[in-house]
């Protein structure tokens, strides 16, 4: 497993350096190749399932989301289109919408409420900043973090982590609805400068 | 009621980390197939929040990976082509969210059964929003929505060029036998009758919106009054 991690490091951190990328397999396995499906588990498996565990929090729902998800990368592969973005985004966003789709779902609305009652909305940050030691990924997403302004910050990650929607994020951070709304498209922009994503 | 009114193009970033309301979402995806460099901002904001979700990397339970895989090898992939659909409308509405570059995949849900519901979903969806998505496409669209205390969702989509708005009203409950629900147009001139509302039907076309201010949905007698009778049940400024 270090093995892999180090891997998927290096994958992200230099796509074109080493062995397949998480490209290359997933325009394989959009062909219906089972034995790149299966390193491409191992390339994303881990952020597949952070980011679900971290959004959903529940364990057992979290690995029912994720084999959802992962299924559903092998199933729908063939509409990735490497020409507007890379494998990994396409993964993350499919992911993050799944956790999303699941937290809001009727039956973890109460649950929610109470969550979001109790959350104190400096949080996520700390948590990050607490997770993001060492790796080369993860210290270049808190570095660009630091650039934010306070509230562009909150509004991206309870958004983002907590699958919270702008209006709960609001209410959280006791600012008005339109605020929220370009603090998000704000921070994100920054974000995206700083990291030099191209989309 | 909370309202909430957004001029399109500054919703790239809620989008991005779904954030948005089913029906905000919907018709935003409708207004990306038409709007260029939203598509564009879309791609680029959701590709850096996916490095927000890459920087929290934890392992899945290990018996996970066989599960995973052997379910895969069990399971058809989907078609690499758009399916085909026979309406134009709908065809359009469908290339506006295929538009959303990586979101495209979303609408295939892993699940049969919740596949099932989804398609459904989409399918009215996508007749409810096509005709959303001229008017999304005009440079000075505005999207409007509000949330009533009985989860009744309004959503407006206001072009003061084109002087028109499509109002949708989701999840209203039946009213009581005899009574209806009405739009009104509601200016300093006073109110003005858009229309019988019936729960789950597609939107309301209202055009002439000169001097009005908000828009409010009462419930009235069968057949409708001349004039308010309640309090409105829903009222979005629209200015
Ligand atoms: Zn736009």
């Amino acid at each position: 497993m270090p093995e892999r991690e180090r891997a998927l490091q290096s994958l992200q951190s230099t796509p074109r350096d080493v062995g397949p990328t998480a490209d290359d397999l997933l325009t394989l396995v959009a062909r219906g190749d089972e034995a790149a499906f299966e390193r491409l588990y191992d390339v994303v498996s881990g952020s597949v399932f952070g980011l679900i565990r971290r959004v959903v929090r529940d364990q057992a729902q979290s690995e029912e989301v994720f084999q959802e998800v992962m299924l559903e990368v092998w199933r729908t592969a063939t509409r990735f289109d490497a020409e507007r973005g890379s494998a990994n985004a396409w993964i993350l966003t499919l992911t993050h919408r799944r956790a999303v789709d699941r937290v809001r779902s009727a039956q973890a609305a109460t649950h929610r409420e109470d969550r979001a009652a109790r959350l104190d909305p400096g949080r996520p940050f700390d948590e990050v900043s607490e997770q993001v030691d060492g790796k080369l990924e993860q210290r270049q997403v808190r570095r660009c973090l630091s650039f934010l302004t306070d509230l562009q910050r909150e509004s991206v990650l309870l958004a983002y982590y907590q699958g919270y929607s702008y209006p709960e994020v609001a209410s959280l951070l006791g600012i008005p609805l339109g605020t929220v709304k370009t603090r998000m498209r704000d921070g994100l922009i920054r974000l995206r400068d700083c990291m030099g994503v191209t989309g | 009621m909370r309202t909430t009114s957004a001029d399109l193009h500054t919703l790239t970033g809620a989008y991005a980390v779904n954030a948005l309301s089913d029906t905000e979402r919907a018709a935003f995806e409708a207004h990306l197939g038409g709007c260029g460099s939203c598509s564009q901002e879309v791609a680029e904001l959701a590709a850096t929040a996916a490095r927000l979700g890459a920087a929290v990397e934890s392992p899945p339970p290990p018996q996970l990976r066989a599960r995973v895989l052997a379910a895969a090898a069990e399971t058809r992939q989907v078609s690499p082509h758009v399916p085909k659909i026979a309406d134009r409308r709908r065809l359009r509405w469908a290339g506006g969210l295929l538009a959303a570059a990586c979101l495209a995949a979303v609408v295939v849900v892993t699940v049969q059964n919740v596949e099932t519901s989804d398609e459904r979903r989409l399918a009215q969806l996508s007749s409810e929003y096509s005709r959303f998505s001229d008017l999304l496409s005009t440079p000075d669209a505005k999207l409007i929505s509000g949330t009533a205390p009985n989860g009744a969702t309004g959503t407006a989509v206001v072009s003061a060029s084109r002087d028109e708005a499509l109002f949708l009203a989701k999840n209203l409950p039946q009213p009581a036998d005899g009574k209806t629900y009405q739009l009104w147009l509601i200016g300093a001139d006073g109110e003005r009758s858009a229309g019988l509302v019936v729960p789950g039907s597609g939107p309301s076309v209202v055009t002439g919106l000169a001097g009005t201010e908000r828009v409010a949905l009462t419930v009235e007698p069968a057949g409708g009054s001349e004039k308010p009778t309640t309090v409105p049940v829903m009222s979005m400024s629209i200015v």
